[in-house]
């Protein structure tokens, strides 16, 4: 049995598509915000804990995106997960959050939408901030 | 500076960013300044927190529907450049310059402030071909009038360039400049107020990213200071947005007022007589 391509559904299947696209984003913003400042406090609260003392004295000496997660990253492999790693995590998770925003954008327009001009657009933006992160 | 007071500044500059709808930079720049930060750890440390607030704020009004993504889209290829440069230059540039810029900036989203908004929807506007070719047209429910609205956004090949120098001001001086990006999206795009002030929120968190990248190399960054201002300024704004429901009462708006043309007078003077 064919279904009855009526107004109503027609409309619903373009809000439902629309609908996607803007969850999504919505998401990947409030999941990346909300585990970078979990990251963020639990360093701070772990430092407290281990010091009475919330004052840190530490700043990355000219190091790129790339080059501080994979110090990050080795730290913690290494068990020398401590507060600080934690920070730095918290900030590297932050910094992805937009980032994973836009890529998910460029996949969103290459694939459901199939929108070249804008697959090109975020394509643009996503090439610059991949740039930007890489940075020397 | 003590942890305590550093946490304290962000909270309130939060609070205020998000019940004014400035975000906290403005706020904290010059506060974090006065209490003997270097110029440009303040920003360093600034415009890292405002990818926090605006992809937290934008995360809401992307799921209500109100931000036109594509006009978003389009306009970040011009901001994230814009910032890149924006933040190369602050590296090299001058404290003084720095402040007298920040003051200058600071009465200028005065002025744009205590223009009064023209309410008007812009519902009858011609688009021309290259915003039409971009697709920038949208609707929205509104609630205040629970109404769909549908609006068009136009002059497209003006508002990138001129987005170009609303990024770069947001990476030179570590802020989200949502106050020139609404300006542009306002009266070049003509797009609707709701339009405009969501939209920018999305913009100003790539925008961000692209500015703290180079601080970050530069290596400006400094992850002690970041975390008390990042949790500051996000609890800050929840506060204010949740819990106070936009006081947009006639008396919020003169303090805020107020507070920016001291904020903006006091940045002026320090930059002309050398901090």
């Amino acid at each position: 049995m064919v279904q009855e391509q009526t107004p109503a559904n027609s409309e619903k299947a373009t809000t439902s598509h629309h609908f996607d696209m803007e969850i999504l984003i919505g998401y990947i913003l409030l999941v990346g915000v909300l585990l970078s400042v979990a990251l963020l406090a639990i360093g701070l609260i772990w430092r407290w804990e281990r010091s009475g003392n919330l004052r840190f004295q530490h700043t990355i000496v000219g190091m790129n995106f790339s080059e501080f997660v994979l110090t990050s990253l080795r730290q913690m492999a290494s068990n020398e997960l401590r507060p600080r790693v934690m920070l730095n995590m918290g900030i590297a998770v932050l910094m992805l959050t937009p980032f994973v925003r836009v890529l998910a954008s460029v996949f969103y327009f290459a694939f459901a939408e199939r929108n070249w001009k804008y697959t090109l657009f975020t394509g643009f933006v996503l090439g610059v901030l991949t740039y930007s992160l890489f940075l020397r | 500076m003590s942890f305590h007071l550093l946490f304290l500044v962000s909270v309130v500059a939060g609070f205020v960013g998000a019940m004014s709808g400035m975000g906290g930079g403005v706020i904290l720049i010059p506060v974090l300044t006065f209490f003997g930060m270097d110029i440009k750890n303040a920003i360093a440390v600034s415009i890292v927190s405002v990818i926090a607030t605006s992809s937290g704020s934008a995360s809401t009004y992307v799921r209500d529907r109100i931000t036109n993504l594509k006009v978003g889209m389009f306009l970040e290829m011009f901001t994230i450049v814009g910032a890149l440069a924006g933040a190369a230059i602050t590296l090299v540039s001058g404290r003084r310059f720095l402040f007298i810029l920040f003051g200058v900036v600071l009465l200028f989203s005065w002025a744009a402030l205590f223009r009064q908004r023209n309410e008007d929807q812009h519902s009858t506007v011609y688009q021309d071909h290259f915003s039409q070719w971009l697709e920038l047209q949208g609707s929205y429910y509104d609630q205040s009038i629970r109404e769909t609205v549908t609006y068009c956004g136009t002059r497209a090949y003006l508002g990138g360039p001129f987005m170009f120098g609303a990024g770069m001001i947001a990476g030179l001086l570590g802020i989200g400049a949502g106050a020139l990006k609404v300006l542009i999206h306002d009266l070049v795009m003509r797009l609707p107020p709701k339009v405009s002030t969501t939209t920018s929120n999305l913009i100003i968190g790539v925008t961000a990213l692209a500015g703290t990248s180079v601080y970050l190399s530069a290596g400006m960054m400094d992850p002690g200071l970041a975390a008390p201002v990042i949790l500051g300024v996000v609890l800050g704004a929840t506060l204010g947005t949740h819990l106070l429901v936009r006081l947009t009462n006639q008396m919020v708006r003169r303090i805020f007022l107020g507070i920016l043309l001291i904020l903006g007078a006091e940045m002026i003077i320090r930059g002309v007589v050398g901090v």
